[in-house]
């Protein structure tokens, strides 16, 4: 899993972007407020005044604008908001949703046959599985409860029953998202927990002792191949032992008084790492700081942060901001350096265990058998104390344990002696530097931030994934949002329709705004221009590398309505929420504790386009009782 | 509370549909991959087993590769497309399990697309597995490159092609990989996997899968696996996609390079010996295939030499029917030329201009009468019969064409002739003497070095002496190595003249400066072996004159088509078709490949 520079962002650095306010959540939110209240009301006035007249139409207005303020909001009660949460709920078991359980229990059953235990991961095949089947099926049922309700009510007359008794527009629309968000939670509780014990259960296995040998007074062994794999143990003189890890996981293998030899359960196969990042630099072959690794000619993979916020929209930026492997070279000055902060000895007593997901090039073939090494240092970033390398051999695509003793020699002013580790190599507020290099010439070491990290322990799998579960039901909440929004002043069918273009396009956003940035002038990407010039160059044939075939005049009119056409679609989409970014799954898919500050952007996130899509879907509503 | 009649309907339907879902799993559950025992499986899936069932005939029926399908309600295509645009992704992004998945939903849906199983296989096999760097890794890969297209063949088991990929893959991609030497070993233990080769049906306990060392060997399963194919294609399965003496070749050639590759691994005694000696068997059994060709007919490769004889024996009645007639006949045609034809005939090539260069190549084609233009020239009580055999010639010699056309797509006669030389007794003492020279100057034991490498030249030299061809061979690329060694260790740059691989060295010089010295050896090689039976002691000490062989109707040593200059081997036989033109002339095959002569005017009767 190679994270991007805005996993990594605290709460308050994802809200406020220090040195970057522009960038900030904090200023979009309110820039897409202010926007929409502004256009708002702009439409309102201008709905209002076809109505009734210019002056009429102001005040109509502005008596939505004072009974909102005056009325309907000191007004609002949790009774009747809870009561039309209620309605909402019986309606959608009416309607039947609950039918959503039982198709995701048919396709667990069935996934048995489409899942492979014996992959070298499975568990990130079934957690990806759980998570994305759970996901879809709660999109599609909010897209479908959330947007027939209010329609349907206005349609039958039944909404005049409802305001009368009286609840306000307020307590309407937010009463139908609570209620809808209810019944989402009852069908998202029992999904979450069949794929609890689906996936525990799915991958669950035990061995039987294959051989055992005594050598020299260890028993040694092997067990039988379960699941495409097989441990080898080693046991201590109590008879207990634990296998060698395998595809992350390991068995205690325990032998009985008269000479029976049990495997147990695995052990460490589903958790939730809880890794302390640092900061990563590199040196260059001159040992001079560099800006990335080098490149050794991977393909771009994609993704990344391309900045949100007024930046964008001011063209403040205009690439994207994506963290791919940077290298260092063997038997040269290259180095990659990870500096960590605030580390507390009595955290690690017994020293420092990292892991590493290091990648490995090779130049030349050389030696097959053996990987390509590396080794690891720590260094004080106050005093340039250094312990003595550790050698370790690289292991691709798996975690790879290391472990930096309290206790190790090293350098410290020229003089090799015995260091401690947190009193020679950590600083006094706990910072201190790990050195990775390459020792094989012509071989290199790829690396990014995420990919060395101290394990500061393990939360567990259940929590892990209920935290992704709850990532889900935020997106579900907003997608209901936005439906109820839209199905106060669309019908059913054409606000589901709105709804899902908003989320469709809110997932979009990182293609628009590549598009956005590809179009502004000297820009040497070149994907085909904005809609009208690439519907030409597609009735032309026209390859979307080559140069746009027009004379001048039409061409630059073509290009300048493209311009903007395409910076209003990049504005519209930032202010949409990007559901894909606000899943979480990849990290229970890879082990990795989902952080907290994640789970806080995004329901902030969620609460906020909560927030707005009541407003909104309250102003039209009441602009409809008025007219009506 | 009372249930309304619409309820209790509905709950009944939702209960016969929840009880329903009881057998849809047990009959539908597919067979585990590995699994040989009874009972494992739905029940469709047990049927299958036991009856060999297939799919429309095509192969095993997998239930969830059937629903998925009808799960796209028609749609297959673009969930296929989808698939594979993000088994690209997941490629990119070096997310191998995902992608792996990702292959595996995409052949539940083109189950029966040989292609699909064909390309990601070797995505795996090939491309795949070199992103790792522990080797073990890269083998694991490996493996399930292979294991996805022994699926494929599970599910088409009427595609040779599969079966043909099946082998090649266990041959090439473990045995001539950089690693092969670790792949082989890897395979050699790999018991999880021979469990499912023999689940597949490949006898991987018998001794045609076991090598040396009495545990399976990468490259006998491949010969096992093109064996099954060939067993297909016997059995009246046409073969579609694989030209066949590529496909039919294979097969043997396994065999041949395990027999070179447990040489290589230092098998060097009677092991070795009788392995070469069955893939001699092999390839003549390969030699006697019945092989269609492009020209509607069928050949079979070892018949050459008969071919060869027959043709030769017309060509010889032919030439005591016709006499001279042939000469008369260029004589009276050269007389009609016009004088710039004959200027541009009578220039020597690389002095013609354009114009001459066209002219002649118009004017020499028509000099050289053919079979039937001689026959119809001779006396009319003799027509008939010269005409009979002018055409019986003919067909004969493009029988001969057609056969050595298809034995230069494998280099039929030097393997044919590797496996006679590699198996000959002095071969394996020169190799076994040769690494044991090697073991003992690693020893640094010059002495027992130094003998043991003389000893091994005077080996070498007799099998040279038998099989010329074998000077230009790969394998003999480890003894110029070791020659180098014996220099540095006697501390000599030059070799004395009597030493016994001087000719080797010679051959080797000469085939370094020129690498058709490689198709006159096998030519000469040919002409011995086929022509005029297996000589005892012929080799480089009778070459024939003038590099040429005797028989001028010798194919090989007047086939272009072995030439790497087409200009040139134009040229040299238009100068031979000159020389000899009354005594042996043109035929139609010969025609094609006739174009200039030798720039003196007239043929140079033989």
């Amino acid at each position: 899993m190679i994270l991007q520079p805005e996993d990594f962002w605290s709460f308050s650095q994802w809200l406020l972007r220090p040195g970057a306010f522009l960038e900030s959540a904090l200023l979009q939110g309110i820039a897409v407020a202010i926007f929409l209240m502004i256009l708002g009301l702009l439409f309102g006035y201008l709905v209002s005044a076809v109505r009734y007249g210019p002056v009429e139409g102001f005040y109509a207005v502005a008596r939505v604008v004072r009974e909102f303020v005056t009325k309907d909001l000191p007004q609002m009660r949790l009774r009747r908001i809870g009561a039309m949460a209620r309605l909402a709920i019986k309606e959608a078991l009416r309607r039947k949703v609950l039918v959503v359980v039982g198709v995701f229990i048919v396709a667990l059953l069935l996934a048995g046959w489409y899942l492979d235990p014996t992959s070298n991961d499975p568990g990130r095949l079934y957690v990806s599985f759980v998570l994305t089947a759970t996901n879809y099926l709660l999109i599609l049922l909010a897209l479908l409860v959330s947007t027939f309700s209010i329609p349907q009510d206005i349609k039958s007359r039944t909404i005049y029953t409802i305001v009368t008794k009286p609840v306000n527009a307020l307590e309407i629309v937010l009463g139908r998202i609570l209620g809808f968000a209810a019944v989402g939670t009852m069908l998202l509780v029992p999904m979450g927990v069949a794929s609890y014990f689906f996936v525990s259960r799915g991958l669950q296995h035990s061995h039987e002792v294959e051989e055992v040998e005594d050598r020299a007074g260890e028993l040694r062994g092997s067990t039988s191949v379960e699941l495409g794999h097989s441990h080898t143990f080693q046991l201590d003189e109590d008879g207990q032992g634990l296998t060698e890890l395998q595809r992350g996981h390991r068995h205690l293998v325990t032998r009985s008084s008269d000479n029976e030899f049990t495997v147990g359960p695995a052990v460490g196969l589903l958790r939730g790492r809880q890794p302390i990042y640092g900061s990563l630099e590199f040196l260059d072959r001159n040992g001079n700081p560099a800006d990335q690794g080098l490149n050794v000619g991977y393909e771009d993979i994609g993704g990344g942060y391309g900045a949100g916020g007024l930046a964008r929209l001011m063209g403040r930026v205009n690439r994207r901001d994506v963290y791919q492997h940077g290298y260092v070279e063997g038997g040269a000055l290259t180095a990659a350096i990870y500096s960590f902060g605030g580390l507390d000895p009595n955290q690690f007593t017994d020293g420092l265990p990292l892991e590493l997901s290091l990648r490995a090039f090779r130049t030349v073939k050389g030696d097959i058998v053996t990987g390509v090494r590396g080794t690891l240092s720590v260094r004080n970033p106050e005093t340039r104390a250094e312990s003595q390398p550790l050698t370790f051999i690289v292991k691709e695509y798996e975690v790879d344990q290391q472990f930096i003793p309290v206790k190790l020699r090293g350098t410290a002013g020229d003089v090799v002696k015995d260091l401690d580790l947190f009193t020679d190599l950590v600083t006094s507020d706990g910072r201190t530097e790990i050195v990775v290099r390459c020792i094989d010439s012509g071989q290199y070491l790829g690396m990014t931030q995420a990919d060395l990290y101290i394990r500061a322990g393990d939360s567990s799998f259940a929590w892990n994934l209920f935290k992704a579960y709850l990532d889900l039901w935020l997106q579900m909440l907003i997608v209901i949002s936005f439906g109820v929004m839209f199905s106060t002043f669309l019908s059913g069918p054409v606000a589901l329709i709105a709804t899902a273009v908003a989320v469709l396009l809110g997932m979009a956003a990182e293609w628009v705004f590549e598009l956005s940035a590809s179009m502004t002038p000297g820009s040497r990407r070149n994907l085909g221009g904005g809609p009208i010039e690439s519907l030409i160059r597609l009735l032309r044939q026209d390859a979307m590398t080559t140069d746009f075939d027009l004379s001048t005049v039409p061409r630059v009119i073509i290009q300048g309505i493209d311009r903007v056409t395409v910076y209003m679609l990049d504005a519209v989409a930032t202010a949409l929420p990007n559901l894909p970014k606000m899943n979480t799954s990849e990290f229970v898919a890879n082990g990795m504790n989902i952080f907290g500050a994640l789970v806080g952007r995004h329901a902030t996130a969620a609460v906020c386009y909560l927030l707005l899509a009541v407003m909104v879907g309250y102003f039209f509503l009441k602009t409809r009782e008025v007219a009506g | 509370m009372n249930l309304s009649g619409s309820t209790r309907r509905k709950l009944t339907y939702v209960l016969i549909i929840a009880l329903l879902l009881v057998p849809l799993y047990y009959l539908g559950q597919p067979l585990e991959a590995a699994s040989t025992e009874a009972g494992s499986g739905g029940r469709l899936a047990q049927l299958r087993a036991r009856y060999d069932l297939s799919e429309g005939d095509l192969g095993d029926i997998d239930p969830a590769s059937a629903s998925m399908r009808l799960a796209t309600l028609g749609m297959r295509g673009i969930a296929a497309t989808m698939l594979w645009q993000k088994s690209h992704a997941y490629k990119r992004r070096q997310e191998w399990e995902r992608f792996t998945a990702t292959l595996n939903q995409i052949a539940l849906l083109q189950p029966h697309y040989e292609n699909v199983w064909e390309h990601q296989a070797h995505n795996l096999s090939y491309n795949v597995s070199v992103e790792f760097d522990d080797y073990t890794q890269r083998y694991d890969w490996v493996r399930r490159g292979l294991e996805y297209l022994m699926k494929g063949v599970r599910q088409n088991r009427k595609a040779p092609r599969l079966y043909w990929q099946t082998g090649w893959f266990f041959g090439h991609k473990i045995g001539r990989a950089d690693e092969k030497v670790q792949f082989r070993d890897l395979f050699r233990k790999d018991d999880d996997f021979h469990t499912v080769l023999a689940g597949e049906g490949i006898n991987i306990d018998s001794a045609e899968a076991r090598g040396p060392d009495g545990r399976p060997d990468n490259w006998l399963v491949s010969r096992l696996w093109h064996n099954r194919g060939y067993d297909l294609v016997d059995g009246g399965v046409a073969l579609r996609g694989k030209a066949p003496v590529p496909f039919y070749s294979a097969g043997p050639l396994s065999h041949i390079s395990h027999s070179s590759a447990i040489e290589t691994e230092g098998v060097l005694d009677e092991r070795a010996k009788e392995s070469w000696m069955r893939s001699d068997r092999d390839w003549n059994t390969f030699g006697e295939r019945v092989v269609p060709t492009t020209w509607n007919t069928t050949v079979r490769l070892a018949s050459l030499g008969d071919r060869v004889r027959r043709a030769n024996e017309l060509k010889t009645k032919f030439g005591e029917m016709i006499g001279d007639l042939p000469q008369k006949i260029y004589d009276e045609r050269l007389a009609l030329l016009t004088a710039e034809e004959r200027q541009a005939i009578d220039t020597p090539e690389k002095d013609r201009t354009q114009e001459q260069t066209q002219i002649a190549q118009r004017v020499v084609a028509g000099l050289f009468p053919s079979y039937t233009e001689i026959a119809r020239a001779m006396p009319p009580d003799q027509r008939l019969a010269a005409l009979d055999l002018a055409d019986r010639l003919a067909r004969a010699e493009e029988e001969v064409m057609q056969v050595e056309a298809y034995r230069d797509q494998i280099n039929y006669t030097y393997w044919e002739i590797r496996c006679a030389g590699e198996q000959d007794d002095d071969m394996i003492d020169a190799r076994r003497l040769m690494y044991d020279a090697e073991q003992a100057l690693k020893q640094a034991n010059l002495d027992e070095a130094i003998k043991l490498f003389d000893q091994s030249w005077l080996k070498w030299a007799a099998i040279f002496k038998k099989y010329p061809i074998l000077m230009v061979d790969v394998a003999s690329e480890d003894l110029i190595d070791s020659l180098r060694r014996y220099q540095q260790v006697l501390d000599n740059d030059e070799f004395p003249d009597d030493f016994p691989l001087v000719e080797f060295i010679k051959t080797r010089t000469k085939y370094d400066a020129d690498p058709d010295e490689f198709l006159r050896l096998q030519a000469r090689q040919f002409e011995e072996r086929q022509i005029r039976g297996k000589p005892e002691g012929a080799g480089p000490d009778n070459p024939p004159s003038n590099g040429a062989p005797e028989s001028n109707s010798s194919p090989e040593s007047s086939e272009p088509a072995e030439s790497s200059d087409p200009v040139e081997s134009a040229a040299e036989t238009s100068e031979e078709a000159a020389a000899g033109a009354p005594a042996s002339p043109s035929s139609p095959a010969e025609e094609q490949r006739v174009s200039e002569p030798n720039g003196e005017g007239s043929p140079e009767p033989k």
